[in-house]
């Protein structure tokens, strides 16, 4: 096996309720738009308690499927496969006819629910229609990989091929999972990232059952991670994803290099199924320091899990502050979840791309609703406008039910 | 239900239910359907787009012999009188 090889991203895709490209979506974090409004895929007026949600633009997801010829089938396939389009297009890795121009890319994808809205279907069509509403496909439509399958049939990426499911830390641990791939000589190329969706009347009633989103009633205040009155989550949808390859091959043929994944770190906290813990966390954030062979002194930012529960947000505020130690009160921290909601198993692919951008750029974006600020959330949190950072290197959490735990250490470009 | 009408109708629910794009001005009657793009998965979502689209139920191997649009037509015409 060869020795460890440095792993860069070359391309980006997303498909997000604040725009369906990678410009569109920066700008409007940098501008402090919201993407929540009140939710439209389903009447909410009543039974519902929780009624916000950051959704896709249906008719610009329409209009994007239309012009990349993708006949609609899942919205969370959909969503996927245009990110993964826009992901393998930037990186200069499609040819006229849409096909990946190499060899063994490897597919990982995260996804909490995959083809949730398509099961659900299934089982509406079944309680109305009885055996005779039961689609003779639905096995291979409602199996998890679908997401993945489908991704690689058609653009043909022909390495590995799977999914990773563990709730809200999906995505990360595939990019995870993708990047040790290519530094230890699996593949030379993987996309990955992450794609969910959860609006459909059914299945977003069991989230609003758990009784962990907000209830605000106004959709742009709903979701205020680290803020003392945060009353829980406001779910989101949609996909990010990224094209890693080795920085040789990315060298060799000329791709732009838009940034370093330099190290990764996972955890089980083995405790509880919805309570974090402090350990894990800080566990999962110090093996990923670790990986990429640096130290917390060198965080430049941290892109916060952030999803505005009481429980998350004071729990990574103390794993955070333990991590980063004498740095803490100097390190900036911002939960893109003010924006955009929480997307489950695809947040940490679409907020890892905000990262990178940020890096890019030199700005981090502001914590929404950020008004006040809890005292049991004691970090150097970004206020509700975007900031300047001078950052070479930024630690991106995320942390899921189940006890999962997974960090990403990115670094700026050039590197090498 | 007259034989234009179930025609016409099958055309729409076989261009929703195809995944193959198909230049639909060249599909007559005479085309045969395992050439229009259904595969032997794609060719159950047909029979079951179908079934919903006429509301009756019948088994996929009840279609051995249909081979055209004009068989699947005929063979709809007489399950639907």
């Amino acid at each position: 096996m060869n020795a460890k090889r440095q792993v860069v991203v070359t391309g980006m895709g997303l498909i997000t309720p604040l725009g369906l490209d990678e410009q569109t979506f920066w700008q409007n974090m940098l501008a402090g738009r919201s993407a929540i409004r009140r939710i439209s895929a389903f009447d909410v007026a009543e039974l519902y308690k929780a009624k916000n949600g950051a959704e896709v633009d249906s008719e610009q997801l329409a209009a994007a499927l239309e012009a990349a010829k993708i006949r609609a089938s899942d919205r969370t396939v959909d969503m996927g496969l245009l990110a993964a389009s826009a992901a393998l297009a930037s990186a200069g890795l499609l040819d006229a006819e849409g096909r990946c121009t190499e060899k063994g890319v490897a597919t990982i994808i995260g996804s909490g629910g995959g083809p949730i809205l398509t099961v659900e279907e299934g089982y509406r069509r079944f309680a109305e229609l009885g055996d005779r509403g039961m689609r003779p496909t639905s096995i291979i439509r409602g199996m998890l990989n679908v997401i993945c399958s489908h991704l690689s049939m058609r653009y043909r990426l022909t390495g590995p091929n799977y999914m990773v499911v563990s709730a809200c830390t999906s995505s990360t641990n595939a990019m995870g999972i993708a990047f040790r791939m290519i530094r230890d000589g699996y593949a030379d190329r993987a996309l990955c990232g992450g794609t969910e969706s959860f609006f459909a009347s059914l299945v977003y009633r069991c989230w609003d059952k758990l009784g962990v989103m907000s209830t605000n009633p106004d959709p742009a205040a709903a979701s205020r991670p680290f803020d003392t009155n945060r009353d829980g989550f406001v779910l989101g949808e949609g996909a990010g994803m990224l094209v890693l390859e080795s920085l040789e091959q990315a060298k060799a043929r000329g791709a732009v290099i838009r940034g370093e994944i330099a190290g990764y770190g996972e955890s089980s906290d083995a405790e509880h199924m919805t309570r974090p813990s402090v350990e894990g966390q800080v566990r999962a954030m110090r093996a990923a320091l670790e990986s990429a062979e640096t130290s917390a002194d060198e965080i430049g930012f941290v892109n916060a899990h952030g999803t505005a529960t009481k429980t998350n947000d004071e729990c990574e505020s103390k794993s955070v502050r333990e991590v980063l130690g004498g740095s803490a009160d100097r390190v900036p921290v911002a939960s893109n979840k003010s924006f955009f909601g929480h997307m489950l198993g695809a947040s940490g692919a679409v907020e890892t791309a905000a990262a990178l951008l940020g890096l890019e750029c030199g700005r981090v974006p502001p914590n929404l609703n950020l008004v006040n600020p809890d005292p049991l959330c004691n970090l150097n949190l970004v206020g509700k406008d975007a900031i300047d950072v001078n950052a070479s290197v930024v630690m991106k959490n995320s942390f899921g039910f189940g006890g999962n735990n997974a960090v990403l250490i990115l670094r700026k470009a050039p590197v090498g | 239900m007259t034989r234009p009408e179930i025609g016409e109708k099958l055309r729409q629910v076989m261009k929703e239910s195809v995944r193959k794009e198909l230049d639909w001005q060249n599909v007559t009657e005479n085309s045969r359907i395992a050439e229009l793009g259904f595969d032997s998965l794609s060719i159950l979502d047909l029979v079951y787009d179908v079934q919903q689209a006429f509301a009756i139920d019948f088994d996929a191997e009840e279609l051995v012999g249909v081979r055209t649009v004009d068989d699947l037509v005929s063979f709809l015409e007489a399950r639907l009188q």
